[in-house]
């Protein structure tokens, strides 16, 4: 920390003759908060290489004395029954969010073009009432939802869950586009429709690139809230070979409740794939946050 | 099909209207697939919500079988005793959690917000909790709070502070504030996305005229970036609100509402109503009930967000 405090320093041209309060105070202040987010996640990690016998010690080891990658190996060997079903949930998860991405693009995209482009009687009231769909729980579309896959026949299907995970993922997705869409000028588009091409190749030459960091930010959206999803997936689904990862992991660690370092490790291991897509991606979701929705 | 052809008034008949609805037939095709999915999962499962929350589900049977029972339902809840104590659980939760969340993430942004060695770091590190799963933050946070092994209690002991390790999530007193830092953990970033999202739209002209003209560091938050946050701060806060109001996966992972229903909130307590105790037609009259009141915060939401709609029409 106090190197960042010199450069930071150093790259001011004005000198300071006293001690500037806010900055020391948000400094101390950012210390804490990254004290509060990274020891819990460090925690998990040295759990996760913790024997069973190891962890439950008391006072406990700060630093596992025989570090082991006992339970990564047994989660990840696809010649036990555990390591089976964790993959499998691992594949489904993954399929089920993929899925969810790829549909969710194709449905905000046209829809936030035209409610940004078109003047059609009711625009207004569809728009907020898309946007409304935010603002409740799922818990209240939990029975008929499930009655309703059941009269399409979809109980028990990962077809379900991406139907449902669409609809929560495409509020948020509409509205973050439609603000890049007002933002790109109209007019390159008539210039070139005047150049001889279709509104449709208009819009997938002209407009679609320029809007590809908001369709990044929609699917990393997506995919996160699909990958995460707890509630449908445990109640949509009962067969074992098809839970996705937050449910199965659930219901694994419900039997063995004792086994921390597992339960830390496929934590882990379930975090790993939404935080590298954030952290490779994160600028484009920060950028069309502050173009999309915030630049107005 | 015009693009762009700006606002034309409303008035005029019915005959007008279904002309215009007409000319933009096409339009329609653009927003049809996002409505349709709309229309099935949400329209269809609040009319079945509202009308099982007029009807008595017996146990054991079939759901077609139900009987009609008029707002027996509501008059229950509204006179029995859990019902206030989930409804100031959800509200301690919820405001605390939106709150805390809100302030520690705009902090964050205002921290972040100048440029220094290692920012793009802290950044990420900061931005993680909010990424990462509930479930699994749920397990990590219950490993920290176990009665035995925990990290916090072995920390207290070791410093002389506790004489063992006290219980954080097994005692009524201590498991509703232990679960709203869990809560904050996981939300905090979001609040620090949008806030710095949002300080990147103030002009930096204007705080550098506030500087020459003499105003203080706080003056010049106060006076100029805060007015013009004022906006993507309600939304911020209208959605950090919504998500805590609807939360689930916390309390139903860590406690499932224990001990004692310390830590039910509305939305674990319907679902235990629900799935767990067949009472499907209470539950419905829950979720109406919870629904009235997210439509008093929608209405605010879509009011801050039509804000942005008018900025935007007139710029």
């Amino acid at each position: 920390m106090s190197t960042t405090a010199e450069t930071a320093a150093r790259g001011q041209p004005r000198r300071r003759m006293r001690v500037d309060g806010w900055r020391w105070g948000g400094r101390i202040f950012l210390v804490f908060m990254v004290l509060y987010t990274a020891l819990p996640m460090i925690w998990m990690l040295l759990t996760s290489i913790k024997s069973g016998f190891a962890a439950m010690q008391f006072p406990p080891q700060w630093w596992p004395d025989q570090p082991t990658l006992a339970s990564y190996q047994k989660l990840l060997d696809p010649q036990n029954s555990v390591g089976q079903d964790f993959l499998r949930f691992f594949w489904n998860s993954l399929f089920v969010s993929t899925a969810t991405t790829m549909l969710s693009v194709i449905v905000a995209v046209p829809a936030a073009y035209a409610f940004s482009r078109f003047t059609f009687p009711g625009r207004n009231f569809l728009f907020f009432a898309v946007l409304l769909r935010n603002m409740f729980p799922a818990v209240i579309f939990l029975v008929p939802l499930f009655i309703l896959m059941r009269a399409i026949g979809l109980v028990n299907t990962h077809g379900s869950l991406i139907l449902t995970y669409l609809t929560f993922g495409l509020p948020l997705a509409i509205w973050l586009l439609k603000g890049f869409y007002d933002n790109i000028p109209v007019q390159l588009e008539q210039a070139a429709r005047i150049d001889g091409a279709t509104r449709f190749q208009a819009f997938i030459l002209i407009v679609m690139p320029l809007s590809a960091p908001g369709i990044i930010a929609t699917a990393i959206y997506s995919f996160i809230g699909a990958w995460n999803e707890y509630i449908y997936a445990y109640t949509f689904l009962s067969k074992n070979e098809q839970l996705t990862l937050p449910v199965g992991i659930q219901r694994f660690f419900s039997e063995n409740t004792t086994d921390f370092p597992g339960l830390m490790a496929a934590s882990f291991i379930m975090s790993v794939p939404v935080v590298v897509l954030f952290l490779v991606l994160q600028r484009y979701f920060v950028r069309a946050l502050t173009e999309g929705a915030v630049k107005h | 099909m015009t693009i762009l052809t700006g606002k034309t008034g409303t008035r005029g008949g019915l005959r007008p209207l279904l002309r215009k609805i007409w000319e933009h037939r096409a339009d329609y095709a653009y927003v049809l697939p996002a409505i349709a999915v709309m229309l099935i999962v949400i329209a269809y499962p609040i009319y079945y919500t509202v009308e099982l929350s007029f009807f008595n589900t017996p146990p054991g049977l079939q759901l077609r079988d139900k009987i009609f029972v008029g707002v027996d339902n509501y008059t229950a809840i509204l006179s029995s005793e859990i019902f206030w104590k989930v409804t100031s659980n959800t509200l301690i939760w919820t405001l605390a959690s939106t709150f805390i969340a809100f302030v520690l993430g705009f902090a964050c942004a205002l921290a972040l917000h100048r440029d220094f060695v290692g920012r793009g770091v802290l950044r990420a590190i900061l931005i993680i909790p909010w990424v990462i799963s509930a479930v699994a933050a749920s397990y990590i946070w219950k490993w920290i709070y176990h009665s035995d092994f925990g990290i916090i209690g072995a920390v207290l002991v070791q410093f002389g502070l506790a004489d063992r390790p006290p219980n954080f999530i097994d005692s009524v007193s201590t498991v509703l504030p232990s679960l709203i830092v869990v809560n904050i953990w996981r939300e905090f970033p979001f609040a620090m996305i949008m806030m710095m999202a949002g300080l990147q739209t103030v002009p930096d002209q204007l705080l550098r005229a506030a500087k020459v003209d003499g105003a203080n560091a706080w003056q010049r938050f106060w006076h100029v970036t805060f007015p013009h946050l004022r906006n993507v701060s309600t939304v911020t806060i209208l959605l950090l609100a919504v998500a805590n109001f609807n939360s689930f996966i916390i309390p139903w992972i860590m406690t499932g509402g224990g001990p004692s229903n310390a830590s039910h909130i509305w939305i674990t307590h319907i679902y235990e109503l629900a799935f767990g105790r067949q009472r499907w037609g209470v539950a419905s009259a829950y979720s109406v009930l919870l629904f009235l009141i997210l439509m008093m915060f929608g209405y605010f939401y879509v009011r801050a967000l039509s804000g942005n709609e008018r900025k935007d029409g007139s710029a």
